[in-house]
């Protein structure tokens, strides 16, 4: 992969919505490098989403500190954990929303190719979002996160609502994205067969408060293809990480069977 | 099917009890009333339809302007929505001579009526609307530097069409019973007399089969104003959600 350069880092970031502790973050830090694919693991509330909603700047974090490489927030994309598609504009309409927005001229042949990139076609462009399916939504979304060429890409549980083929096909497509691009990906999940297959890294968070308990490095072939999820490798480090999960599990008080 | 049962019944019960017209009179007595005035309900449903055409469009514009003001303004919302609440619940009837004594027995104070008693309907609706958009899209239109007027614009406002138009309907009815009762209360001295000055006339004179024609007109126009909203509704709609799902509506 690229050299490592680092694109992130942040140290002892707090947040709560209350005086009344627990707080949701609690001292998080971890850093992020250029071209990199990391998740964030962790149960229900434990504060992986605000994580997410800090970085992009959509809400302030009580405390701690983040320092971007260049000085300032680079270009963000996000991509929600359902599609959030404009339901009154086309899909295309869709794709244009950020220049829109940013008050920007429409790009009409970047719109052309990002549906391409992402395996839709032009006429699809011309659909509303209710006349696609889950799967088609959810490529959109991640076209539009994707328009505005942004150097990190951050996702909220986005493929979570699902079915399991789907979701597989989506982990694929995403990484070959990557591959093709280079952004740097923050990826959120409670899922971790989905983290494995996807992050070069695994942060991994307890809740109440939401804290990063282990890092966890995916040593597996940089070749993340469909036979990878049968290897005993594979297998093995999701084994590993599940145990320490359960374990998070059972001191956050919800119940796993053992 | 139905209504022609309805009918037949009505017509047989006048009949064979031998109900006085002034009491109750026969569907053929009220048809034969509509057509011996149809030129005289025609044009009281005329004054009717603009006063209370005049006033659900003042009323659309007032509550849209309201409703903008307590949509961006948690502060405004919290101090002034409970006095609208409670200005709603205060009753026409009670309002209407009040009006009238402000701004004057003539065609003014009855669209004045009409607009109040139809506009607490679209604020309650818009707002909510404007209100209940989802979070995570004013997080993206925030993500992307939309300005405050492009989220009202862009997002806020046609998000709350649904809303829009729920609280359009409530309000087309109601804007025609405002109508009706500022006509009533203004009476003659308006100088063109509306359908609700003709029920009151009727009433007191005992003319029940024009006060059912009056009333069928009123009716009338209250369907028409629903229909017509609800045919606009179909066509903005229909671009916005799966045409399934409005009809389910």
């Amino acid at each position: 992969m690229t050299s490592i350069r680092p694109m992130l880092n942040v140290s002892g970031l707090t947040h709560r919505f209350s005086q009344i502790p627990p707080a949701v973050l609690e001292g998080v830090s971890f850093s992020l490098n250029a071209g990199e694919f990391v998740s964030l693991l962790g149960p229900s509330g434990c504060g992986k989403s605000t994580i997410l909603k800090v970085l992009a700047g959509l809400i302030d974090a009580t405390g701690g500190q983040i320092q971007w490489s260049n000085g300032t927030r680079p270009k963000i994309g996000y991509v929600f954990q359902e599609p959030r598609l404009v339901p009154w504009r086309t899909v295309s309409e869709n794709l244009a929303l950020p220049f829109v927005l940013s008050r920007q001229t429409v790009p009409e042949q970047a719109i052309e190719s990002q549906l391409t990139l992402v395996g839709l076609t032009k006429e699809d462009g011309r659909k509303l979002p209710h006349q696609l399916s889950g799967g088609m939504k959810m490529r959109v979304s991640l076209a539009r996160a994707l328009i505005t060429k942004p150097q990190l890409l951050l996702f909220d549980e986005p493929f979570a609502a699902l079915d399991e083929m789907l979701r597989e096909q989506l982990h694929e497509e995403l990484l070959s994205l990557w591959g093709k691009l280079g952004w740097t990906g923050l990826f959120v999940t409670h899922n971790i067969a989905e983290a494995v297959f996807l992050s070069q890294r695994v942060l991994v968070m307890s809740t109440k408060p939401g804290q990063i308990t282990e890092e966890i490095n995916v040593d597996l072939s940089s070749k993340r293809i469909p036979e990878l999820r049968s290897s005993s490798d594979y297998q093995t480090l999701v084994a590993s990480i599940s145990q320490i999960m359960r374990k998070i599990y059972r001191q956050s008080g919800k119940v796993v069977s053992s | 099917m139905f209504l022609v049962l309805f009918l037949a019944l009505w017509q047989a019960a006048v009949v064979w009890l031998k109900i006085p017209n002034f009491l109750l009179p026969s569907p053929f007595e009220v048809f034969h009333e509509a057509i011996a005035s149809r030129e005289k309900v025609a044009s009281a449903l005329r004054v009717t339809a603009a006063s209370s055409g005049l006033g659900l469009m003042i009323a659309f514009v007032v509550s849209q302007m309201i409703s903008v003001v307590f949509a961006l303004s948690a502060f405004v919302r919290m101090s002034c929505y409970p006095y609208a609440i409670l200005l709603q619940t205060v009753p026409i009837v009670a309002m209407a001579p009040i009006i009238i004594t402000w701004f004057g027995y003539g065609f003014r104070s009855v669209v004045i009526v009409a607009s109040v008693i139809s506009m607490f309907p679209m604020v309650t609706a818009t707002t909510n609307g404007l209100l209940a958009v989802d979070a995570e899209l004013v997080e993206l239109y925030r993500l992307y530097q939309a300005r405050w007027w492009q989220v009202l614009l862009r997002l806020r406002y046609p998000a709350a069409t649904r809303y829009i138009i729920t609280g359009l309907k409530t309000s087309c009815g109601l804007a025609v019973v405002g109508a009706i009762v500022g006509e009533y209360f203004v009476g003659v001295t308006s100088g063109s007399q509306g359908l609700g000055y003709y029920i009151f006339v009727t009433g007191q004179q005992m003319k029940t089969s024009l006060l059912y024609v009056t009333v069928l007109a009123s009716t009338l126009l209250g369907v028409s104003y629903f229909a017509a909203i609800n045919l606009l509704a179909a066509t903005i709609l229909r671009r916005y959600y799966d045409p399934q799902s409005i009809q389910s509506r």
